[in-house]
């Protein structure tokens, strides 16, 4: 509660109440205070005025006696005299000041006067004419000088009064002026001290605005505020912390279910395209097993009718043409065992040396004891060779040949076809060698060598050299696929 | 305008640190002004009971009756007497015996411890009163000239003696072997002319037969009477040769009309005093010399006489405050 905005308001009101009231509280004092001053300083000459009086007084009341013994006369005479010397101090300090010595030498002077007084009276009583008479002279005298003396302090006073009044004034304005300045200044410190306080909330508020404005603009990363105001704006700025901090974990949360909700999605997206693929990869296959099916029926067909009509070559030939079909349309998996792939090659092979026995030569380089050991996707080798085939050597006058080396080279499984055709050029083999990174659609145009090439990198994406050209212009070209064996395809059925 | 969260935070620093610095200030400065009326109101004589001086209470009171207070040599003994007073812790006041001639008469009455009196006149009322004033305890000093004479009297001033002789000598310079000389005494100076006699005994005693007239003259309070007379003098006797002025007042008017009369070098003037117009008409050669009397010193012996006899009952019947010979080799 000490430190709350009333409190602290209401500590500051007080004290700038009491330093205002002080400072005016002082000039007033002092305005009082030299007022009785002032009033003070004429005290004396009031006073010499009224031992005038009192001597003037006694003249009539004298003359009124030694005239006439009027015992009126002579009590007045007596209570003015005595009045008069009980009003005279009995102490009579000699000072250094020239004023207090004339009022010395006054007093002594109205001492003499009643002693003289009183020897007149009791004169006049003992009928002590001639004495009575030089007394009354002397007193004459004496009276006289009195006043004189009477009017020379006064005057001296007034001169005097009148100096130290204009000092007086001098200095009252001084003083005035001063307090005036107390005043102002007074004012002055009340309202930086008041300003000051507004300055304790006003200041922490315009922050807290501020940053509430960076808050609404999502900027969540400001430091927290911590304000020493009073209690009221620091729980204020305590509760916006507290907002801040709320909202953006609720935001984080927020942003954590849209991001594992988009890798759902994206998961789901590539399900579809996977299965897609899968789907048209199914149909591909069906597709290429619905023709070698008609084929191979017709095929033996043709066998049984070379059998009767005794053409024993022609039954060879078609025997292992449908003895690939067979093998081609055996089963639809993705990856087959390489001893299988190099049978399907086998099989072709022979086919390829009844229809060109001259002109061609096929060489398989094999290891044999690694043909047991390892997979490799179907239908890949045959496609090449066919592909040197029909291209290789389409200019080509004279034998040709394809080689096709299987090898294992810790831990890649290297298969090879090479031929020394006319070559591929290299702008070909740029756009052969192009993964289809997009939607891989097999339309029926794919066949042969692109088919090969796609079909690796579908199932090795993550291996960009899984299969690459080596062709040079008129000398031939070599086709390499390397199957890391320690990698697992991205598909495998 | 558009405030950041840094800019907020110099801003309202500064702001703070503007209104801090007000606040330091106009409260020292309050504080200053505060004090500042609080001490003027605790110093000021206004305040205190006693009045606007502070007043220091004195053990004696004496009175130095003298005949007019506003020439420069009773104002230089007015300035002795009081450096005496204060000296020995007492009070003194000055009368005008001219000014007010019953200030005397109230002597016996006006609880003085003891009075200076610088007179030159014993009529019979004065040596009436002074003798009262004795009756009644009252110590008197005289100053300068002694009218009553007597076991108890002291005497305080110059020896007028010396003065002639001091005339004398001062007169001895003009190389004359005649001299015709005319002593201009002043009412001003009563003091000297109440010892005229004295003051020509001290003249002959140095001149002896040089001096083949001597006569006497006397000025007025005017203060330019003396050029009436010092022209009448001229005038009526060119032989005169010598002027001696008792006064300084008259010393310079005397000069003026020596000017005017076209007579400088054929008659010399010695003066009285050491006012700078004096020495520089010396310098000039305007003046052949001047009588100076120590006002100072005889002010502040009377006063000390005064207390002796207050305090000791006794003091020296006659203080020789001496004289001073201005001369135009005074260097």
């Amino acid at each position: 509660m000490k430190n709350s905005l009333s409190s602290r308001l209401l500590v500051y009101l007080v004290i700038s109440m009491l330093i205002i009231l002080f400072s005016m509280g002082v000039v007033l004092v002092i305005s009082l205070k030299l007022q009785e001053v002032a009033d003070r300083r004429f005290k004396d000459e009031q006073y010499f005025q009224q031992l005038q009086n009192q001597l003037t007084e006694l003249q009539s009341p004298l003359n009124t006696y030694l005239t006439s013994y009027s015992s009126s006369a002579l009590s007045k005479l007596l209570f003015i005299s005595e009045t008069l010397h009980e009003s005279i101090p009995e102490n009579r300090p000699i000072t250094s000041r020239n004023s207090d010595l004339i009022k010395r030498e006054i007093y002594f002077l109205i001492d003499a006067y009643l002693d003289r007084l009183s020897e007149v009276i009791e004169q006049k009583r003992g009928r002590k004419v001639q004495q009575y008479v030089q007394n009354y002279d002397d007193l004459l005298t004496m009276y006289s000088y009195i006043n004189r003396e009477i009017n020379t302090v006064s005057l001296l006073g007034f001169r005097v009064q009148l100096e130290v009044y204009r000092n007086f004034l001098d200095f009252f304005r001084k003083l005035q002026l001063y307090g005036l300045l107390q005043i102002i200044l007074a004012t002055a410190l009340s309202f930086s001290l008041l300003m000051r306080l507004v300055g304790t909330f006003a200041g922490p508020m315009a922050q807290l605005s501020a940053l509430a404005g960076k808050l609404s603009a999502g900027e969540f990363s400001i430091p927290d505020i911590h304000l020493s105001s009073v209690n009221e704006v620091n729980q204020v700025a305590e509760a916006f912390n507290q907002m801040k901090h709320n909202i953006h974990r609720y935001i984080e949360e927020l942003q954590e279910k849209k991001e594992f909700e988009r890798q759902v999605m994206e998961e789901k997206v590539r399900n579809l395209r996977m299965e897609q693929v899968l789907k048209r990869m199914e149909l591909y296959t069906m597709q290429a097993q619905m023709n070698p099916h008609f084929l191979f029926n017709t095929l033996n067909t043709g066998v049984q009718l070379a059998i009767v009509e005794d053409a024993d070559k022609t039954a060879e030939f078609m025997e292992k043409l449908a003895a690939l079909f067979r093998y081609n349309i055996k089963d639809k998996q993705f990856f087959v065992p390489l001893q299988h792939e190099l049978m399907g090659l086998e099989i072709y092979f022979s086919i390829l040396k009844i229809r060109f026995p001259k002109t061609l030569r096929l060489v398989l380089d094999i290891e044999e004891e690694i043909a047991d050991q390892y997979d490799c996707p179907a239908m890949v080798l045959q496609p090449l060779v066919e592909n040197s085939v029909l291209h290789a050597f389409k200019r080509k006058e004279g034998k040709g040949t394809v080689q096709v080396s299987v090898s294992y080279e810790e831990p890649v499984l290297v298969l090879s076809v090479r031929d020394d055709g006319q070559g591929i050029p290299p702008e070909i083999v740029r756009a052969l060698l192009t993964p289809h990174t997009h939607d891989y659609s097999i339309s029926s145009h794919v066949m042969g060598l692109e088919n090969v090439i796609q079909r690796c990198y579908f199932f090795y994406p993550e291996q960009k050299d899984v299969i690459s050209i080596n062709s040079e212009l008129g000398r031939g070209t070599e086709i390499v696929i390397r199957i890391n064996t320690e990698v697992e395809p991205c598909i495998k059925l | 305008m558009v405030f950041t969260d840094t800019n907020l935070k110099l801003y309202y620093a500064e702001v703070n640190k503007i209104l801090k610095s007000i606040t330091i200030l106009s409260g020292l400065a309050f504080l200053f002004f505060l004090l500042l009326s609080v001490r003027m109101l605790i110093q000021t004589p206004f305040v205190t009971k006693e009045g606007f001086s502070k007043v220091e209470e004195r053990e004696f009171h004496y009175a130095l009756f003298l005949p007019v207070t506003n020439q420069s040599f009773f104002q230089r003994l007015r300035e002795g007497a009081l450096d005496a007073a204060a000296a020995k812790n007492c009070a003194v006041t000055f009368h005008s015996i001219y000014e007010d001639p019953d200030s005397l008469s109230m002597v016996q009455y006006s609880g003085f411890n003891g009075i200076g009196l610088y007179l030159y006149e014993n009529d019979k009322k004065t040596m009436d009163l002074l003798k009262t004033i004795q009756d009644k305890g009252i110590p008197i000093v005289q100053i300068e000239s002694e009218i009553i004479q007597g076991p108890a009297t002291f005497l305080i001033g110059t020896n007028n003696f010396n003065v002639g002789k001091g005339i004398g000598k001062l007169a001895l310079q003009t190389g004359f072997d005649s001299l015709n000389m005319v002593l201009v005494y002043s009412r001003k100076n009563p003091g000297v002319y109440s010892d005229a006699t004295l003051i020509e005994m001290g003249i002959k005693n140095v001149l002896k037969e040089k001096l083949s007239m001597l006569r006497r003259e006397a000025t007025s309070l005017n203060p330019l009477d003396a050029e009436r007379i010092v022209y009448d003098i001229l005038k009526n006797d060119p032989s005169v040769d010598v002027l001696v002025l008792t006064d300084p007042n008259d010393t310079l008017v005397a000069v003026q009309a020596i000017i005017d009369l076209n007579l400088v070098g054929k008659v010399q003037i010695i003066g009285f005093g050491d006012q700078e117009l004096i020495k520089t008409y010396i310098d000039k050669g305007l003046i052949l010399g001047s009588i100076v009397r120590n006002p100072y010193r005889i002010g502040y012996s009377a006063v000390m006489a005064l207390y002796e006899l207050s305090t000791n009952s006794y003091t020296s019947s006659f203080v020789d405050t001496g004289i001073t010979l201005l001369r135009r080799d005074r260097q």
